[in-house]
């Protein structure tokens, strides 16, 4: 089964009072030797730190005085560390290896793993087999004679006096598991048993969120899909981890050892083709049955993934492009789920004007930490929930949400387009940049065109039908009420009504 | 005669520089500040950049908003880059700062191609930078690095 590495679980060596963050964010852990994995339950203390990195909060606690930090960088030491960061991404890693062989400071800097993450993931875009660390990895694969010969490969200095805080806040955003207080609100509404008249009525045309429990009985996947299941089923099919391709085995190699602020995760939309018994394994729950871009067939969009990640994989804040509908059933373990309604955007994000690129700049981990909180006074709360084996979440047509995996989990999703938000996603793929945006199709710029009249052929009058419901809505809502006219007439308005 | 709108932009030393709108706006951070900023947003205070930078950046705005096709666009570039090493790294700070990507990418490429070429020694000598391993521990940054020996 899985090795877990679970949120859920408190860790044992975490600290019970945590202090108010100060004003950047960083926990100010009190004086400690960096190198301890001290188990003593008044430390601040994750798991041990490889390189000795500390925040900036300790230098001012210290009476070393000393910060490594700025005598080993020299002239750019005014740089700060994320200009920094980028610029060592610029380099090849012939020259990180010289680099950080200049001082301490960079010595830390140059095995950020990040950037090793960056080199390996660009260097292997058909896979690679994890060996404990990015930098490792990176060796075993481009230089394998070395890494065979060598055995191994490993970090062994450790760094004494180094404070930043940016660099502590990326390693405690890999460490950190989920505090419990970000897991106890889940105020989605739990239907079970629900028939698909109440829930098309209540939820789907209502644009309005719901998690079903108990519909995956018939699923062959909650019972088979378990690792050894997986790696011997899937064989030697390649899928889609971030921007490389690795077999299942690669994939949970990775994953078992993999500690970082944004873990891979397997998401792929070819699952189905690729190994069959994946595809019978699951059916589409019987609600989301309507599914009306399969009139294009083969031509469809990516409609359905398998997503399989660790602890702490997931996304971060986004809307689902297309305009589609979406229901994400959970097979094994549980995610934490955050959705904002469309027209509130998350604290913490920052979307373009035209909707097509948004930027959440923290991980979701940091997301957590820096802006959760703002949550609870928002006028507009966010639903959340936790959802757990066996369950499912209806994300409605434009929610932001954000969702992260609280232990090793497998899920399956499925975007679909259904009576009712037809017209939205025609006019969605109507819009000039709906072709960056919609993904799987190899036809995107005229999609609108085929689906439309795909529609026509198989649902003869469908969209004039809905287009003239959604007339006589419109113009009834547009329609000042008796209510309205005279309130206007009391403020003195003057209003023609025809 | 097109009128175009100035907006003055204030460093961190009370230096004050007019710049045309569309220059100012180069800079997504100001121009993120004038779509929020209400009626007075004529004066734009950037007090994380000096005066000396600020008018460097200033330059190197005008330039590209001005003339983003002329054909010595990149000689300029190259050029605006000769500067010494504090100056490159304020440059590379207030590009980020006022989130100018053609500026930002420019300069760090500047300092990334600083770094190539250079034996440790030779780095160390051009920023400056004490060696503070002791030799066990060069010894075992030998050990570590040897990898890259292996072509």
């Amino acid at each position: 089964m899985f090795a877990c590495r679970n949120l859920l679980k408190l860790n044992k060596i975490r600290k019970k009072k945590r202090r108010k963050p100060h004003k950047s964010s960083t926990p100010k852990p009190p004086k400690q030797n960096p190198n301890s994995t001290t188990h003593d339950s008044h430390q601040f203390s994750l798991k041990s730190q490889s390189l000795g990195v500390q925040p900036l909060g300790n230098f001012y606690l210290t009476s070393s005085h000393h910060n490594t930090r700025n005598p080993g960088l020299g002239t750019i030491k005014s740089l700060t560390d994320e200009l920094i960061l980028d610029i060592l991404g610029l380099l090849e890693p012939t020259h990180l290896g010289v680099l950080s062989s200049v001082s301490k400071s960079l010595y830390v800097f140059c095995n950020h793993e990040p950037i090793w993450k960056n080199l390996v993931l660009a260097c292997s875009p058909h896979g690679f087999l994890f060996k404990g660390s990015w930098k490792s990895t990176f060796v075993a694969e481009k230089y394998p004679a070395y890494y065979s010969k060598a055995g191994s490969f490993g970090l062994n200095l450790k760094v004494q006096d180094f404070y930043s805080d940016y660099l502590f806040q990326s390693w405690l955003c890999a460490n950190l598991e989920m505090k419990s207080e970000w897991l106890v609100r889940d105020n989605i509404i739990r239907r079970k048993g629900v028939s698909v008249d109440e829930f098309v009525n209540d939820f789907e045309a209502l644009n309005k969120l719901v998690l079903i429990e108990g519909c995956l009985g018939n699923w062959g996947a909650m019972e088979k899909w378990d690792r050894d299941y997986l790696v011997k089923v899937c064989g030697d099919a390649r899928f889609s981890v971030g921007p490389t391709q690795m077999t299942m085995r690669e994939y949970f190699v990775y994953a078992d050892q993999a500690h970082e602020e944004r873990p891979l995760y397997l998401f792929d939309p070819g699952f189905a083709n690729k190994v069959k018994e994946l595809g019978r394994d699951y059916e589409t729950p019987v609600y989301f049955n309507e599914d009306l871009f399969s009139v294009l067939g083969n031509e469809r969009p990516d409609y359905r993934w398998i997503i399989i990640g660790p602890a702490g994989s997931g996304s971060s804040f986004h809307i689902d492009p297309n305009s589609t509908l979406a229901w994400n059933a959970v097979v094994k373990g549980s995610k934490k789920w955050v959705l904002f309604p469309p027209d509130v955007v998350p604290p913490g994000v920052y979307p373009s004007a035209d909707g097509a690129e948004v930027a959440c700049p923290v991980s979701i981990t940091e997301w957590f930490m820096n802006f959760y909180e703002a949550t609870k006074t928002l006028k507009k709360r966010p639903v959340e929930c936790v959802c757990k084996a066996g369950e499912v979440i209806f994300v409605p047509n434009g929610w932001w949400h954000l969702v992260i995996n609280l232990e090793d989990s497998i899920a399956i999703t499925q975007n679909f387009v259904s009576r009712r938000n037809l017209l939205n996603v025609l006019e969605f793929l109507k819009k000039p940049n709906a072709s960056t945006l919609v993904s799987g199709t190899r036809d995107r710029v005229n999609l609108h065109d085929k689906f439309k009249k795909a529609i026509e052929a198989s649902f003869p009058g469908t969209i004039d039908e809905l287009a003239k419901e959604a007339e006589k809505k419109k113009t009834e809502m547009e329609k000042p009420s008796f209510w309205d006219s005279v309130k206007d007439s009391n403020s003195g308005g003057f209003k023609f009504s025809f | 005669m097109t009128s175009s709108k100035t907006i003055v932009l204030r460093s961190s030393d009370g230096a004050t520089f007019e710049v045309d709108e569309a220059v100012a706006l180069h800079s997504l951070m100001i121009k993120h500040r004038i779509e929020t900023g209400g009626a007075d947003s004529t004066t734009i205070d950037v007090p994380e950049v000096t005066g000396n930078t600020l008018s460097k950046v200033i330059e190197y705005c005008k330039k590209h908003v001005e003339a983003p096709n002329s054909d010595d666009l990149k000689s300029f570039d190259t050029d605006f880059v000769k500067v010494d090493q504090a100056v490159l790294c304020h440059l590379a700070k207030a590009s980020y700062y006022m989130n100018i990507k053609g500026l930002l990418d420019l300069s760090s490429k500047t300092i990334a191609d600083m770094f190539k070429g250079k034996t440790v020694e030779q780095i160390r000598e051009t920023f400056h930078i004490k060696n503070d391993f002791t030799p066990e521990e060069e010894e075992e940054l030998r050990k570590e690095n040897s990898w890259n020996l292996f072509v």
